[in-house]
């Protein structure tokens, strides 16, 4: 059905485009003053909706998705046991593992039997999709919240194993590591949950609600 | 002094002068337009970004000069020419201040004083519109050559209102003389109100400023660089600094409306109810009438970026309606008024 048309009939000081003029400067009149004082206000924060990008970012979502990172557990020990299962769930086809058995004597390096031999990936074909965080079964590939990285050759754009766990050693110092996954319910089970859970979890959200609100001006 | 000495100065002064006003409007526009937007506009290059139009300038000074293939090579070279030269032939006859002395010998703040200024400022402003109609057809594309031939309706329709208030306003004064106009404008008018022609020509002015709009192809009238119709109209073609002369005539076709209109209307280099004359010596009387007089075409410069961030750009139809259907005979109405007025009153 086609939309029906409203004629609008327009009041002669409508017609007349000249209050309407006024009016509408009054309104970019305000906007303006506010953005002026704003402006000669100290800090890089001022205007509400701008950020002024190198002195002053945004504040990130936990569970943004940027930079990888390969995670170590609580002795230091790296979690991943190269299975490749991220490389295989990867739809950009960018990552390349090595599995290779825990070489004598460095057990206390690895928390598995097996480990990486070398793991890499290609920044520049990733799509941050997050699959390979999901996919892995030791939970041992996380994306952070790293998003400046351009680089000036391709080559930087790799991302090696010791950039990967630099990345995590930077992100737990700054305090920047998402919560850990709550693992993924077997589907039997999670109808179970649900039911169990019933009418009083309806409608409340969980997760991280506070994240979505923009930061607030620093004024 | 030699007078020749004191007219080749008084024209570089005033081209100096209003260059330097072209290039801080386009950082004014830029960071007015970011204000009333909620942004904050270039704020990087130098104190607040006021450097932002010379990194702009080397930018277009270094651009490759392109000229198409299959345009017209000269009249593509002369068009921006043929746009900025009127612009800034106009200011000739604007009178920036009243007048100083210096060492006994009395300056006219005006580079001539002419006595058909008035019809010399509006030839001028008719020869701009050569500039977009040769730009836009030199440039041998269609978006060019319908921003030109937009152009040139547009302009040719809002010549006359904007001539038919000019002449309400030359029979106000007696005078086409501009100098001649804002010396008229001097003292009060019924008692109360200073003497500016906006309070002899409220109408006039109303007219004048509408059609001024749509001479220099300003937002709600810039129909001829719609950018969301036709790309950029008339300067789609060009590049570096070709263009730059183009956004920059398109500045000094601002200053010299607003100084037309502040000369016209707002009582030129006159403080209301204050006689600057009286009180201060020669010298700082100059200085002074220049300051006043160039505070006021500030505001108006201000208007038209304000103006352009307010209002939406008009339909083509509606432009030639608004220009043929209104604003002419309400023109039209204006004169006999005035011409009425001044008959029952002399
Ligand atoms: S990161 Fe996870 S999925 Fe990838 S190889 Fe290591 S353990 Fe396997
Ligand atoms: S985020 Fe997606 S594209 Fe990037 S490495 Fe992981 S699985 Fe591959």
């Amino acid at each position: 059905m086609a939309k029906p048309v409203v004629e609008k009939r327009y009041t002669l000081s409508e017609r007349i485009y000249l209050v309407e003029i006024l009016k509408g400067m009054v309104l970019t009149w305000r906007h303006f003053i506010f953005n002026f004082r704003a402006s000669f206000r100290p800090g890089p924060h001022t205007v509400p909706t701008c950020w002024q990008y190198p002195e002053d970012r945004r504040e990130i979502s936990p569970i943004f998705r940027g930079e990888h990172m390969l995670l170590l557990d609580e002795q230091g020990r790296e979690l991943c046991v190269g299975c490749g299962m991220c490389a295989k769930a990867c739809p950009a086809q960018c990552i390349t593992v090595k599995m290779a058995k825990v070489p004598e004597g460095e057990e206390g390096r690895y928390a598995g039997k097996t480990c990486s031999q070398s793991f890499n990936i290609d920044l520049l074909r990733c799509i941050f999709c997050g699959f390979c965080e999901e996919t892995c079964p030791k939970g041992a590939i996380v994306l952070g919240q790293g998003y400046e990285l351009a680089r000036y050759t391709p080559e930087e754009c790799q991302l090696g194993k010791e950039r990967l766990i630099s990345n995590f050693r930077d992100a737990k110092a700054k305090g920047t590591l998402k919560p850990p996954r709550k693992p993924v319910p077997v589907a039997g089970e999670a109808a179970k949950e649900a039911e169990e859970k019933g009418s009083k979890a309806k409608g409340t959200r969980t997760g991280p609600a506070t994240a979505r609100k923009a930061a607030p001006p620093k004024a | 002094m030699n007078d020749w000495v004191i007219a080749i100065i008084k024209v570089v002064f005033i081209w100096v002068w209003t260059l330097l006003v072209a290039v801080v409007m386009t950082w004014v526009e830029r960071r007015g337009a970011a204000m009333i937007q909620d942004r904050l506009g270039p704020n990087r290059a130098g104190p607040f970004g006021l450097f932002q139009p010379l990194a702009d300038g080397i930018k277009l000074f270094t651009k490759e000069d392109i000229i198409p293939a299959n345009a017209n090579r000269i009249l593509f070279i002369l068009g921006p020419i043929l746009f900025s030269l009127p612009a800034f032939s106009a200011y000739a006859v604007v009178p920036f201040g009243d007048k100083i002395v210096i060492a006994g010998k009395e300056i006219i703040l005006q580079v001539s004083d002419v006595n058909v200024g008035f019809l010399y400022v509006v030839a001028l402003g008719s020869m701009a519109v050569y500039g977009v109609i040769v730009g836009g057809w030199a440039s041998n594309n269609k978006f060019s050559i319908l921003g030109g031939l937009r152009s040139t309706a547009q302009l040719i329709s809002y010549e006359v209102p904007w001539g038919l208030a000019l002449l309400a306003a030359a029979l106000v004064y007696g005078t086409f003389s501009l100098r001649e106009i804002s010396i008229a404008q001097q003292g009060t008018f019924l008692g109360f109100l200073p003497n500016w022609g906006i309070f002899r020509q409220p109408l006039g002015f109303l007219l004048f400023i509408v059609a001024a709009y749509a001479e220099a192809n300003r937002v709600p009238f810039d129909l001829p660089e719609a950018e969301s119709e036709i790309v950029a109209g008339y300067h789609t073609e060009y590049g570096s600094m070709r263009l730059g002369l183009y956004l920059f005539g398109e500045y000094v076709n601002l200053c010299t409306l607003s100084a037309l209109m502040v000369t016209l209307y707002f009582g030129s280099w006159h403080l209301p109810y204050l006689n600057m004359e009286a009180f201060l010596g020669p010298i700082s009387y100059g200085i002074a009438s220049f300051l006043v007089f160039f505070l006021k075409v500030s505001f108006f410069l201000w208007l038209f970026v304000w103006v352009r961030w307010t209002v939406p750009r008009f339909r083509y139809d509606q432009v030639m309606g608004l220009g043929w259907k209104s604003l002419i005979p309400l023109a039209l109405a204006n004169l006999f008024v005035t011409a009425l007025a001044i008959q029952l009153t002399v």
